[in-house]
C-alpha cells in the first residue's frame, strides 16, 4: 500500500505544485514579451514585471511548503486579485474566456488553490 | 488560435461523466461499507482512506487523462490511434495503482513524461493539430506529474539532487508551453490566416455574381473613404486615432458612432492609414460587426472573407501587446482579447494578397512604411 510521508498529505503541499505550475506559465508570458519590446521599448517593462512576478511566485510556493505564513498571505492575496480579475474580465465581452483550458487555467487553479490554502490553515489549526 | 476541434468535444464529456461516476462510485461504496451489505467496499474504502490526499489527486488526474484519450481513438487513424489507447489504457491502470501497490510513484512519472513529450513533438511536427481538449489534457498530465514528483522522498540532500528538484518540473511545464506554441504558430489551419487571426468559413471558388458584388464593394468603399484622405477629414467626421505604436506601421481610425452599421461602404467602422516617411497615407477601410462570433455578410463568398482576432494580449491602453500562451496567459498588464470579425478593405493594390486580405501585403508594407 502506498507509504508516503505524512508531510505530502497537506494541503499546502498541493497548493505548491499548482502555484509552480502557474508561475512556469507567468514565466513562458513574461519571456513571450521580450521579442515584441525590441521593437516597442515601453514592451519592456511589461515582459520584465511578468518575468520577477514569476520568480516570486516560485518564491512563495517554496516557502508555502515550508509552511511560512508571510508566504501564505502573500498568495492568498494574489490568488484573490487574479480571480477578482479574471471573474471581471469575464463580464465583459471580450472572449477572454473561452472554452477549457482558460476556464481551467484562469479559474479552477486559482480557486483551487484558495481553497488549498484555506485548508493549510485549518490544518495548522487542528496541529497546534 | 486554440479552438475546441468538433471530433475531440466528446473526449471533454467522457473526462466529466468519469467525474460524476467516481464520485457516485465512492458514494455507494460509503454507504455498502456502513451498512455492512459489502466486505469488498469496506477494504476498497480503506485503501482510499490510507491513501495521501496528494497520491489520491494524482490518480484522479490520471484518470482524467485515460478517459480524455480512449474517446479519441476512432478519430486518430494509424501509429496515433494505437498511441493513444495505449496511453488511455496506460492512464487508467496508473490511476488505480497508489490504491493498490507502493511502487505506482516512478512508473507514473516516466508515463506521464513520456505522454507530455510525445505530444509535444507530434505538435511541432504537425502531425496533431493542438486544440483546447488536447491542451487541457496537457495540463492535467502536468498537475499530475508535478504531484507524483512531490511525493518523492527526499533522499540524500546533494546539490545537483536538490536542483533537479527545483527545476524539473517547472522546465517541463515551460518546455511544453513552448513547444505547443511552436506547433501552433508552425502548423496553423487553413482558417488561421496569420498567427491570431480565425477566418470566417467559405466556399473554396467564388461564383461570377460574387465576384461583380465584391468589385462593387471595393469601387463603393474607394468612393466613399476618398474623401478622408486628409485624416484631419476624418477626425472632424468623429473617427478616433488608435494609440501610436512603433510595433504597428498601420494606424486604425476608429469612428464608434458607424457600430451598427453592418457592411455599409457610407459608414465605415474604421479607416485605415499606413504611417509614411510623408505623413498617414489613406490606405483601406475596415468594416466591423458588434460581438466576436458573428460572421459578417460576404457578399463576394471567398473574396470577401471576415476574420477575427483570438489569442492576442491586448494592454488596457489599446495597444496590441503580444501573443498569448497555449495555457491562455498574457503579460502582466494586458489581458486576452477576441475582437468580433472584421472586412479590411484595401483601397490600394494590395500585390498578391488582394484587395480584401486580413494583412497587407508584405512587400506592400514595406514599400509604404520602410518596414516589414
Amino acid at each position: 500500500m502506498n507509504q508516503t510521508r505524512s508531510v505530502n498529505n497537506s494541503a499546502s503541499e498541493i497548493a505548491s505544485v499548482l502555484v509552480v505550475v502557474q508561475a512556469s506559465f507567468s514565466l513562458m508570458a513574461g519571456l513571450s514579451a521580450l521579442p515584441f519590446a525590441i521593437v516597442e521599448p515601453s514592451f519592456r517593462v511589461l515582459g520584465a514585471t511578468t518575468i520577477l512576478m514569476a520568480a516570486a511566485m516560485f518564491l512563495l510556493a517554496r516557502n508555502l511548503r515550508r509552511e511560512r505564513r508571510w508566504a501564505w498571505r502573500w498568495l492568498v492575496a494574489v490568488e484573490v486579485v487574479s480571480l477578482a480579475m479574471t471573474v471581471l474580465l469575464a463580464l465583459l465581452p471580450i472572449g477572454s474566456i473561452r472554452g477549457p483550458v482558460p476556464l481551467l487555467v484562469n479559474l479552477v487553479i486559482p480557486l483551487a488553490v484558495l481553497v488549498l490554502l484555506a485548508g493549510a490553515k485549518s490544518d495548522a489549526r487542528r496541529a497546534a | 488560435m486554440y479552438d475546441v476541434a468538433p471530433a475531440h468535444a466528446s473526449a471533454l464529456t467522457a473526462a466529466i461523466l468519469l467525474v460524476a461516476f467516481c464520485g457516485l462510485f465512492l458514494l455507494l461504496l460509503r454507504v455498502l461499507a456502513r451498512r455492512g451489505l459489502l466486505q469488498t467496499a469496506e477494504s476498497l474504502l480503506a485503501a482510499v482512506d490510507r491513501t495521501a490526499p496528494m497520491a489520491r489527486l494524482a490518480a484522479a488526474l490520471m484518470l482524467a487523462s485515460g478517459a480524455i484519450h480512449l474517446p479519441l481513438v476512432p478519430g486518430h487513424a494509424g501509429i496515433t490511434g494505437i498511441l493513444f489507447v495505449i496511453d488511455g489504457v496506460g492512464f487508467i491502470v496508473l490511476g488505480a495503482a497508489p490504491f493498490l501497490v507502493s511502487w505506482w510513484r516512478r512508473p507514473a512519472i516516466l508515463w506521464l513524461s513520456a505522454t507530455i513529450v510525445a505530444y509535444v513533438v507530434w505538435v511541432v511536427a504537425g502531425w496533431e493539430r493542438p486544440d483546447q481538449v488536447g491542451i487541457a489534457c496537457k495540463l492535467i498530465e502536468l498537475v499530475a506529474l508535478g504531484l507524483a514528483m512531490r511525493l518523492a522522498n527526499p533522499g540524500r540532500r546533494t546539490w545537483p539532487r536538490r536542483l533537479w528538484r527545483a527545476t524539473a518540473f517547472p522546465l517541463m511545464a515551460c518546455v511544453t508551453t513552448l513547444g505547443i506554441w511552436v506547433g501552433g504558430l508552425a502548423h496553423p489551419d487553413s482558417l488561421h490566416a496569420h498567427a491570431g487571426a480565425l477566418l470566417q468559413p467559405v466556399a473554396a471558388v467564388a461564383t461570377p455574381e460574387e465576384q461583380r458584388a465584391a468589385a462593387k464593394l471595393l469601387a463603393d468603399t474607394r468612393a466613399s473613404i476618398a474623401r478622408y484622405q486628409d485624416p484631419a477629414a476624418a477626425v472632424a467626421a468623429g473617427f478616433k486615432p488608435s494609440p501610436m505604436s512603433n510595433a504597428d506601421p498601420l494606424r486604425h481610425f476608429v469612428n464608434a458612432a458607424n457600430a451598427n452599421a453592418v457592411l455599409d461602404p457610407n459608414r465605415p467602422q474604421a479607416v485605415v492609414y499606413a504611417q509614411t516617411a510623408h505623413g498617414l497615407q489613406l490606405i483601406g477601410a475596415m468594416y466591423q460587426m458588434k460581438r466576436a462570433g458573428q460572421w459578417g455578410p460576404d457578399p463576394g463568398g471567398p473574396l470577401t472573407q471576415w476574420h477575427q482576432h483570438e489569442g492576442i494580449c491586448f494592454s488596457p491602453f489599446g495597444f496590441e501587446f503580444s501573443f498569448e500562451t497555449p495555457f491562455w496567459t498574457c503579460p502582466v498588464g494586458s489581458t486576452s482579447i477576441t475582437t468580433p470579425p472584421m472586412l479590411h478593405v484595401w483601397i490600394i493594390d494590395n500585390g498578391k494578397n488582394g484587395p480584401f486580405a486580413a494583412d497587407l501585403d508584405k512587400t506592400v508594407q514595406r514599400q509604404l512604411t520602410g518596414r516589414s
